[in-house]
């Protein structure tokens, strides 16, 4: 945040976009601290460093396994939320392949870009059929559709827990229950939803279920993937045998141990949290609501995780222009996922849910641990005064 | 001291612009312009975030640090500048597309969204002075000779002036990538980019070949000496330029030229040197960053970028300019800029649509 001295902004930023990542925190920096240094042994390794690992490494698979209701053997450490969607998606098809079976792959039209893509690759590779389900504000998800594009399978089914551009919770359990006697095998990416809303697997019957470290203030680049005991992934790299051969490589057991940590905390916290992040969310969708014409609240019709707060802009010509007047305000947020080469491409979950040729802008402001209600007051009047001086050069 | 958006390519030039007004006490954002997509094609993916242009400029803008953004203008760039790149040699013209780019896109936009964002001027590295005035602004050429851009900038709104800054037009190549060393940028050993940037190929004619599909300036056709007697065959004239003397074949007495381009007939015109010369320029899209000229003005005409100025007379101005020339000029180019100076200072330019080699026919452009 160096740049702030140059004089753009006198005050201290405002962070509202815990939805891109949050920081570390310290609970989890302290139990990664040993394994980064002291006990930085390979958790393969017969010897004493190695065994000090491979506890410490199987520790945290327990403890991710408690949080989400899961048994560890049903726990693969990974190293990202896109690495774990991919690896479901695609592992998944994988081992169908292998039995010689052609899969399908079902998909919202608002899942994130790793299930997305990873399903566009199979079906240009021609490894799998996509289908994919709209999913519209009025009609909400059609299980029907969902159940019929299953058959004759087998079939892989991604539906999100929480949707990250929006905050819109998905009807997993619903799917889930629709599934019920299909050849269908459900997958969740709950990257945004672990810490935001209650998620359990032995409540909800997903088979495969993908999550981030560092959305819930753990470490980046950590990650796991859930598999359910009787459903089998094909491993997508090779190598040794660890994870189970589902993931070679050396593992990071910090990572692991900090996105334990991380985990654990956040499923424990996850009510209270809830309360606080969803008063903050209201206060804000409030003001703005009052305060500024011309402005929807995205999703609103939906159940929708306490975290998010996406709102269409009208009468702004680029959105993009919309977060770069805010940066300079010291509002840091994001429009739908960020692209670092600031693309103007329309998000593909607004255009899902209110078509391709929306006149809305959207910013997605997100709150988190640090978020107090005058980072929101001074955001409600930044973003009033940003939109209606944007609106004026139009 | 008011707040100053940058246009950094991810070059030298515009990183040491940017340093510069740093140095000076200016609050200043970088911006870099995301006029086309590099990877756009079906293996690579839908996205850009790993164009080299714009990595070294968010590297370079994060060693001043100063905050940097990509502003995507490749909708209006693809309109205003590529459509029309194609469309001028689709007509047998040799299209100029950085000066289309600079009066229409980047320019226009960026003081649009500079504005919006409370910022009150605009800058760049290009080599030009620009002087401020109570009353005006003189855009004037870059003092490195060798390195002036003002033939690029013509086409500037003539009210955007007040708003612009250049800082390195003050200096020579080699003091900006001195300059750039001292300060450690990332860009400081940078090659110069000579390629049009839209065309990351080097030929323009695949370019052109994947816009237009098939179109008859593709098509061979023949090669003509001015009366008619046809010398040879060429592939398409869109590969042609007044002036040029490769892709003609051999087999001539004495060197052979390009001096006209008949996308009617499609028709090469040919001739010899001497035959390059003419007297009498018309430029139309006239935009003017002073007061026009008036008739029987002498003025320094630049018909190419690093072409030597050139005294004229203007004979006509009305919705065209018509010049003549004091002294035959080799290769004038319809579709290339004319721009006008008097001395070192930019009095504006327009688009060359045609060159005759005898003294006007002008009454045929006077309007009533």
């Amino acid at each position: 945040m160096d740049w702030l001295s140059t004089g753009n902004v006198t005050m201290d930023p405002t962070y509202l976009d815990y939805a891109a990542t949050t920081p570390m925190r310290g609970e989890v920096r302290d139990d990664m601290n040993a394994y980064l240094s002291k006990s930085f042994g390979n958790p393969s390794s017969i010897h004493h460093w190695g065994r000090v690992a491979e506890g410490a490494l199987e520790q945290a698979r327990d403890d991710v396994a408690q949080a989400l209701g899961a048994h560890s053997s049903e726990i693969s450490f990974v190293r990202g939320g896109t690495e774990s969607d991919n690896m479901a998606i695609l592992g998944w098809c994988r081992a169908q392949k292998l039995e010689g079976q052609t899969p399908s792959i079902v998909v919202t039209a608002v899942e994130h870009q790793a299930v997305l893509e990873a399903a566009m690759s199979a079906e240009a590779l021609g490894e799998a059929l996509v289908t994919r389900i709209e999913v519209s504000v009025e009609a909400g998800i059609d299980l029907d559709t969902i159940r019929k594009s299953t058959s004759p399978g087998p079939a892989i089914v991604s539906v999100m827990w929480v949707n990250n551009e929006t905050g819109l919770i998905l009807p997993v359990r619903n799917v889930a229950n629709a599934l019920d006697g299909t050849k269908g095998i459900l997958h969740s990416d709950a990257a945004q939803a672990i810490g935001k809303v209650p998620v359990n697997v032995c409540d909800t019957s997903v088979d495969l279920l993908s999550a981030t470290g560092h959305k819930i203030y753990g470490p980046k680049g950590t990650g796991i993937l859930f598999i359910r005991d009787g459903v089998t992934v094909a491993p997508l790299i090779h190598g040794g045998g660890q994870e189970r051969g589902l993931r070679p490589g050396t593992q990071d057991v910090a990572g692991a141990v900090g996105f334990a940590t991380a985990m654990k905390l956040a499923i424990k916290e996850q009510e209270p949290e809830a309360v606080r992040l969803k008063r903050l969310r209201n206060r804000m969708e409030l003001a703005l609501s009052k305060q500024l014409t011309g402005v929807r609240i995205n999703g609103c019709e939906w159940a929708r995780a306490p975290h998010i707060l996406s709102i269409g802009v009208n009468g702004i010509d680029d959105g993009n222009q919309l977060l770069v007047a805010l940066d300079l305000e010291g509002i840091a947020v994001s429009g739908g996922s960020a692209c670092s080469s600031g693309a103007r491409k329309s998000s593909h979950v607004i255009a899902a849910l209110y078509g391709t040729d929306d006149p809305h802008a959207t910013v997605r402001f997100s709150f988190g641990h640090g978020t107090t209600d005058q980072d929101v007051d001074h955001a409600v009047t930044a973003t009033i005064s940003v939109v209606e001086r944007l609106r004026v050069a139009v | 001291m008011s707040q100053v958006l940058v246009a950094m390519s991810g070059g030298v030039d515009s990183s040491v612009a940017a340093a510069m007004l740093v140095e000076s006490g200016y609050d200043v954002v970088g911006v870099t312009m995301k006029t086309f997509c590099y990877s756009e094609t079906p293996n690579h993916g839908k996205t850009c975030c790993g164009l080299d242009g714009i990595t070294d400029a968010k590297r370079v803008a994060a060693g001043l640090g100063i905050p940097h953004y990509v502003f995507d203008v490749e909708e209006d760039f693809t309109r205003d500048v590529i459509d029309d790149f194609v469309r001028e040699y689709a007509r047998g013209r040799t299209p100029n597309p950085c000066v289309r780019c600079n009066s229409n896109t980047k320019f226009r936009d960026l003081m649009k969204r500079g504005q919006a964002l409370g910022c009150d001027r605009i800058a760049s590295g290009h080599y030009v002075r620009i002087k401020h005035m109570e009353r005006s602004s003189a855009l004037l050429r870059g003092r490195d000779q060798t390195k002036d851009q003002s033939y690029f900038l013509w086409g500037l709104p003539v009210d955007l002036l007040p708003h612009l800054l250049f800082p390195v037009g003050e200096l020579t190549k080699d003091m900006v990538r001195a300059h750039a060393q001292s300060l450690g940028l990332v860009t400081a050993e940078k090659p110069e980019s000579q390629e049009i940037c839209f065309v990351p190929t080097g030929n323009y004619r695949d370019l052109l070949r994947g816009r237009l599909e098939s179109h008859p300036a593709l098509d061979p056709g023949q090669i003509v000496r001015r009366d008619g007697q046809v010398i040879g065959e060429h592939a398409g004239y869109a590969g042609f330029t007044v002036g040029q003397r490769k892709g003609l074949g051999g087999g001539f007495t004495e060197p052979m030229f390009v001096l006209d381009i008949l996308p009617d007939t499609r028709e090469v015109v040919v001739g010899t040197q001497d035959e390059l010369y003419q007297d009498t320029v018309v430029v139309e899209e006239l935009n003017w960053l002073t007061d026009p000229p008036r008739i029987g003005t002498a003025v320094l005409v630049q018909l190419r970028y690093r072409a030597a100025p050139a005294s004229a007379t203007v004979k006509v101005l009305n919705d065209k300019l018509i010049l003549a020339l004091l002294e035959p000029q080799a290769a004038v180019t319809p579709g290339q800029s004319a721009v006008l100076f008097d001395g070192d200072r930019m009095i504006g330019g327009g688009r060359i649509t045609e060159a005759a080699p005898l003294p006007v026919s002008v009454s045929d452009h006077l309007l009533p």
